[in-house]
């Protein structure tokens, strides 16, 4: 019979004591704007899909400017650091991807969370698969209200002109996840 | 004595059943019976452990949440590991902190990875961590318990939690108990791998470990017949450094106490002994296709002989010795990511 003698126990666990449901500031007009894809080693898909709304964004009289991500330890962590900071100083609005697998989801939030606290306009990009992973650790984090854009998943096994066609067909919703005040976005759904 | 415990109080039974059934139903447990960290309990491994209560050990992702010497002891007082082995502990999770190691990448993956802990100095035989026949489990000593307390940690202070987020494909044998072993320091013919690492006496190398693989050999009676078919071994494609999209990797091999005799006699310089591994631990360009080909090429990895090799230097490839006497065998593990191994001093005093 076991012994139902009680006593007290401690806890644990820790726990994350703040957390900003700010979505932050909204992108407003893009004309003029300076717009900056976070890319990766990782997702061709995600390099396909920039490709595309670079393209639009560019159109619509933003300028878009590219980096990036390679491994992130050693040396070469060092100097991804620094890019990383280089090139959020020379940004005004940050699109950051891509959260499809548990590592680059992990990165992709900790790089938009990095962008987020300097106050820009940020949204990280992710495939539904990893959607809750990304919105937890945008919590755990620190901001739950984080921005999130979500592709179709799987994506990287797509040929590239599907890859495209999907980009072409979210790009309204990805203005209006992005906060974008123009009559693309604005437009009502058909 | 209560009062410098900071955290916070539940009353509950403390028979192991009861109360594991009650951790459980918090999500603390990972399905074994668990010891009640009662203040008492946990009062005696901060001592153990050295440290104030609230002195912060690590900043452990996917949480970012401070790991204090309080929340560490709590965790081993329920994993049941000892008292003595809370310097270690700290030491392995303060190591597995360090930007290079990628914590923050591991804890969320999709592959399978856990952060080995290999363990040098006199801090061997006071702990019973094995470094000879059956090390990597299943030998008598602490190991399993001191590393199912760093494992308690990553759940309870990281958060690292299965589904939400943790997206290992299929997990690890190792995310339960952790894996904690010793190098047959004895034995080797080399320097210790921590030492060599730049850390004499007691120490820990925290080690991105992907599933073990095991190297059989009964014909080799040479050190080049031998570091050739380990370092041959290493080289398969699926491995974490061939990954067209993984900017480099290491490579951690265990070499059984017999093999190590042969080998030293023919290699005394350890630095030989990872050239000949480097230089195995590779495959032939061609062997490719070409969708793989192409960014493994942009990558730099195509050696002029038209190889491309596991890691980008024989530094890259750790090797310790350990194992049982009967030889025979080789370990190998690989590594995850661009997870970099990290060697850290224990503090015993």
């Amino acid at each position: 019979m076991p012994s139902s003698s009680a006593g007290i126990v401690l806890d644990p666990t820790s726990s994350l004591a703040h957390d900003l449901t700010s979505s932050g500031p909204d992108v407003g007009t893009l004309a003029g704007k300076v717009i900056g894809f976070r890319i990766d080693m990782l997702w061709r898909s995600w390099d396909w899909v920039t490709d595309i709304w670079a393209e639009e964004l560019r159109s619509a009289g933003a300028e878009v400017r590219f980096w990036r991500s390679m491994a992130r330890t050693g040396e070469e962590g060092d100097r991804m650091r620094a890019e990383l900071d280089a090139f959020l100083n020379s940004i005004d609005v940050a699109v950051v991807g891509l959260a499809n697998c548990g590592s680059c989801t992990s990165w992709t939030i900790h790089d938009a969370l990095s962008a987020a606290e300097r106050g820009l306009p940020t949204i990280a990009v992710a495939t539904a698969h990893f959607e809750d992973l990304a919105h937890n650790l945008a919590r755990r984090g620190g901001r739950s209200g984080l921005r999130l854009h979500l592709l179709p998943y799987p994506l990287d096994i797509l040929a590239k002109d599907q890859v495209h066609d999907i980009a072409r067909r979210q790009y309204r919703s990805f203005l209006r996840s992005l906060g974008v005040h123009d009559r693309l976005a604005e437009l009502p759904a058909v | 004595m209560t009062d410098w415990l900071s955290s916070r109080r539940y009353k509950t039974s403390l028979d192991v059943v009861e109360f594991t059934l009650f951790a459980e139903s918090l999500g603390w447990g990972d399905g074994l019976p668990l010891v009640p960290p009662t203040e008492e309990r946990v009062q005696e491994y901060v001592v153990a452990g050295r440290r104030f209560p609230d002195e912060v050990i690590a900043i452990l992702p996917p949480l970012r949440s401070e790991a204090t010497a309080e929340k560490i002891a709590i965790n081993a007082a329920m994993a049941g590991a000892p008292c003595e082995a809370m310097p270690l502990i700290y030491a392995a999770i303060s190591a597995m902190a360090e930007p290079c190691f990628d914590l923050a990448g591991l804890n969320a993956t999709t592959g399978s990875v856990v952060p080995a802990v290999i363990v040098n100095g006199q801090q061997r035989h006071d702990l019973r961590i094995p470094f000879g026949a059956g090390l990597m489990g299943g030998a008598d000593g602490y190991a399993p318990a001191i590393g199912r307390a760093i494992r308690l940690v990553m759940r309870n202070i990281a958060g690292q939690h299965v589904g939400t987020t943790s997206k290992s494909v299929y997990g690890n044998p190792s995310r339960v108990a952790g894996l904690v072993v010793g190098e047959w320091e004895e034995r080797s013919p080399w320097a210790p791998l921590a030492a060599r690492r730049g850390v004499t006496g007691n120490a820990v190398t925290v080690y991105g470990a992907m599933g073990s693989m095991n190297v059989c050999d009964v014909v080799a009676d040479s050190a080049d017949a031998l570091l050739d078919v380990i370092g041959a071994s290493l080289a398969y494609p699926g491995a974490n450094g061939f990954l067209p999209s993984t900017a480099f990797s290491e490579a951690l091999v265990f070499i059984n106490p017999v093999w190590a005799d042969m080998i030293g006699r023919t290699y005394p310089n350890i630095q030989d002994v990872q050239q000949r591994l480097w230089e195995q631990a590779s495959l032939p360009v061609d062997s490719f296709r070409p969708e793989y080909r192409e960014p493994l090429t942009k990558l730099g990895h195509t050696t002029p002989d038209d190889r491309i090799h596991l890691c980008p230097t024989p530094n890259d490839i750790l090797v310790a010795v350990a194992g049982g006497e009967g030889g025979l065998h080789g370990h190998l593990i690989h590594s995850w990511g661009t997870c970099l191994s990290v060697t850290s001093a224990v503090l015993h005093e």
